[in-house]
């Protein structure tokens, strides 16, 4: 309290001192319930983990706030795809789609993350545009797999739209695979898809296969590790993405006499990299200038309130003793004085202060990082010709120098039953 | 305590108050007491919307073609009512659909509205036909008629459509075009008979926080 030490002055008015200490402990308790508001409510239960992903990824769906809903489905969609429970991943990529395919407006939860005092996160996930995108591509596949060519081709199309926000031209709808895939399913339906190929061959660092009609087992395979998300700047305000480092460089396939190569035809890593700032990071910007400003008025107005403080009482002042009628000479009491103008401003500087301090510590800059973590870096494709049949398989993961990484070999037996109808084959180096 | 004071006084406390409001509604619950169920017609766009295919436009564009169709002299003034197979849609959108939706949806008021006046065939069940009359034909089940003469029709008409769609992306928004076109084809010249389409154009921006 910055005018605790003249309370034991004279000449103050009585009422004045404590009713600065009634209006700082007013200012307190009010500030005090100002941030007990702001606590959350108690945290869910943790979900107990029985480490398969996809029983864990439903505990964790059911668990979760309505907001990460999609954030779920996307990885359980990821982890069910890779595990074969094709059912599964179709029902939460619908579910997801459902919800981020529309567009969103006049939503509740956007309009609050917007707000300085509510974090970005809590505004519904329906990712980045390459989450949303991959999502879309996941979903492509498994028409495909079912036989449904055109609506798979609707799927690239539409994650290739999704890649139309990036902010530079040359950025904006830049993935190889699907546009080739747009053109290969265009091909397989009897269509034109050869300005879809040329626009990927455009795209691609290397020479794109020719579409082969005839060609009935399209191999997806993925590898390495997705973009990580993480909140950089002062206050986090800033959405920046990691790329790891992939130990596999490419893959091959052997069935039978056949040999597939896999080399990356599209990046996630630089697909989030090159996406270009959100109008979301302008906001998220807003915020932290906001922040700063009312931190450094509220910096100011206290120590002002200090300085104010200060000078509310002025040094006592030393009178010269008076002659008595006795003629001898009577000392007199030193006389202080009070400056009420400073005492004044000392509180209106001290609550403006304690307001700016609040607001700065209730603004929320911090750029919302979930993230759909179990993507892949890299993105392939190759078509094979099998007639129908069981055929033994082995799939390796190549690294830098060539080499297949043992403890990532696969053999698997690749089934095709009917020739007519392409066989979706769809191998990740991750696991889960 | 002077005027400035009790003014400064009321101002901290209007600033908590609203702060507190502020935090009520970041800390709480959205919609705590839930939305509860609206119940809309097909044809009615909802609140819950996007730039595709929705069920307001699939209403709409297969009632303009069960009326367009009907209309036709091919099928008004058949001696004896055309035999359909519906092909299924070809999707060249950048939606994904449920394709049945628009057939069924065709077949569905075509039977309700021009009863008698022609038949559709059922091709997409060929295989549970083929199975059933196979097992007729085997004597494992009764038949009314001899299983061994070939009764399944042949079509006299292919009805089948198509849906185009042309994407708008700009700083302003989302714009998709989309054009449901159908056909009826004469199966035996391969002429087309009859042709009709609509057209849906939506637009739509998305809220500042996902762009």
């Amino acid at each position: 309290m910055f005018c605790s030490r003249h309370e034991s002055s004279g000449r103050r008015r009585s009422s004045s001192p404590s009713s600065s200490r009634g209006l700082a402990a007013s200012a307190a308790i009010a500030l005090a319930i100002f941030l007990s508001g702001c606590v959350e409510g108690p945290l869910p239960a943790p979900v107990r983990r029985t480490g398969d992903p996809i029983v864990d990824g439903n505990a964790e769906l059911a668990a979760a706030p309505a907001k990460d809903r999609v954030l779920w489905d996307y990885r359980i969609a990821a982890s069910a795809l890779r595990a074969g429970q094709y059912d599964e991943a179709k029902a939460k990529l619908d579910d997801a789609i459902t919800r981020m395919g529309g567009i969103i407006a006049n939503d509740e939860s956007a309009k609050k993350a917007r707000s300085l005092f509510a974090n970005e996160s809590d505004k519904t996930f329906i990712g980045e545009p390459y989450e949303r995108a991959m999502a879309f591509y996941y979903r492509g596949l498994l028409y495909w797999r079912d036989g449904e060519p055109d609506n798979a081709r609707a799927c690239f199309r539409s994650a290739q739209y999704i890649d139309g926000a990036a902010v530079q031209e040359n950025y904006r709808g830049d993935y190889v695979l699907f546009d080739y895939l747009d053109g290969l399913a265009s091909t397989k339906l009897s269509d034109d898809g050869s300005d879809a190929f040329a626009r990927a061959q455009t795209l691609a660092k290397h020479d794109l296969p020719a579409y082969e009609k005839d060609a009935n087992v399209l191999c997806f395979v993925e590898f390495g590790r997705g973009p990580q998300k993480y909140a950089a700047g002062q206050y986090g305000e800033q959405l920046k993405f990691r790329a790891q480092q992939s130990r596999i460089h490419s893959a091959r396939l052997i069935v039978g006499d056949q040999t597939a190569n896999f080399t990356p035809w599209d990046n996630l890593s630089y697909q989030a990299i090159t996406r270009g700032n959100r109008v979301m990071d302008y906001i998220l910007g807003n915020k932290a200038v906001f922040k700063q400003g009312a931190e450094a008025v509220g910096d100011l107005a206290l120590v002002g309130a200090a300085i104010a403080a200060d000078n509310i009482y002025k040094e006592p002042r030393r009178l010269p003793p008076q002659v008595g009628p006795d003629g001898r000479l009577i000392p007199q009491r030193p006389e202080v004085e009070k400056n009420y103008d400073a005492e004044n401003a000392a509180i209106a500087l001290g609550v403006i202060g304690l307001i700016g301090k609040v607001a700065a510590s209730a603004t929320t800059p911090r750029a919302d990082t979930r993230a759909w973590e179990n993507l892949p870096q890299y993105l392939s494709f190759s078509a094979l010709k099998l007639p129908a049949g069981a055929y033994p398989a082995t799939l390796q993961f190549v690294d830098a120098q060539g080499e297949p990484v043992a403890d990532l070999t696969r053999r698997f037996t690749l089934n095709v039953t009917d020739p007519a109808y392409d066989t979706v084959v769809i191998l990740s180096e991750l696991k889960r | 305590m002077n005027t400035s004071l009790r003014f400064l006084l009321v101002s901290s406390l209007v600033a908590g108050a609203a702060g507190l409001t502020g935090c009520a509604t970041s800390s709480g619950v959205p919609n705590p007491s839930g939305v509860p169920v609206t119940e809309m017609k097909a044809d009615e766009r909802g609140f819950v919307a996007g730039t595709g295919i929705e069920s307001q436009d699939l209403v709409s564009v297969t009632d303009k073609m069960a009326r367009s169709i009907i209309a036709i002299p091919q099928i008004a003034r058949a001696q004896t009512p055309p035999r359909i197979v519906i092909d299924p849609v070809k999707n060249e959108t950048r939606f994904p659909i449920n394709k049945d939706l628009f057939t069924d949806r065709i077949r569905i008021q075509l039977n309700s509205k021009a009863t008698g006046r022609m038949t559709f065939l059922a091709r997409d069940r060929m295989q549970a036909l083929e199975k059933e009359r196979a097992l007729k034909q085997s004597g494992q089940v009764t038949a009314s008629s001899d299983p061994n003469v070939v009764e399944f029709r042949g079509a006299d008409y292919f009805l089948t459509g198509k849906l185009a769609g042309l994407t708008t992306r700009t700083s302003a928004g989302t714009g998709d075009y989309i054009l449901y076109s159908f056909q009826l084809i004469d199966a035996r010249t391969s002429e087309i008979v009859w042709e009709d389409a609509a057209e849906i154009k939506k637009q739509g921006l998305e809220d500042a926080a996902y762009r």
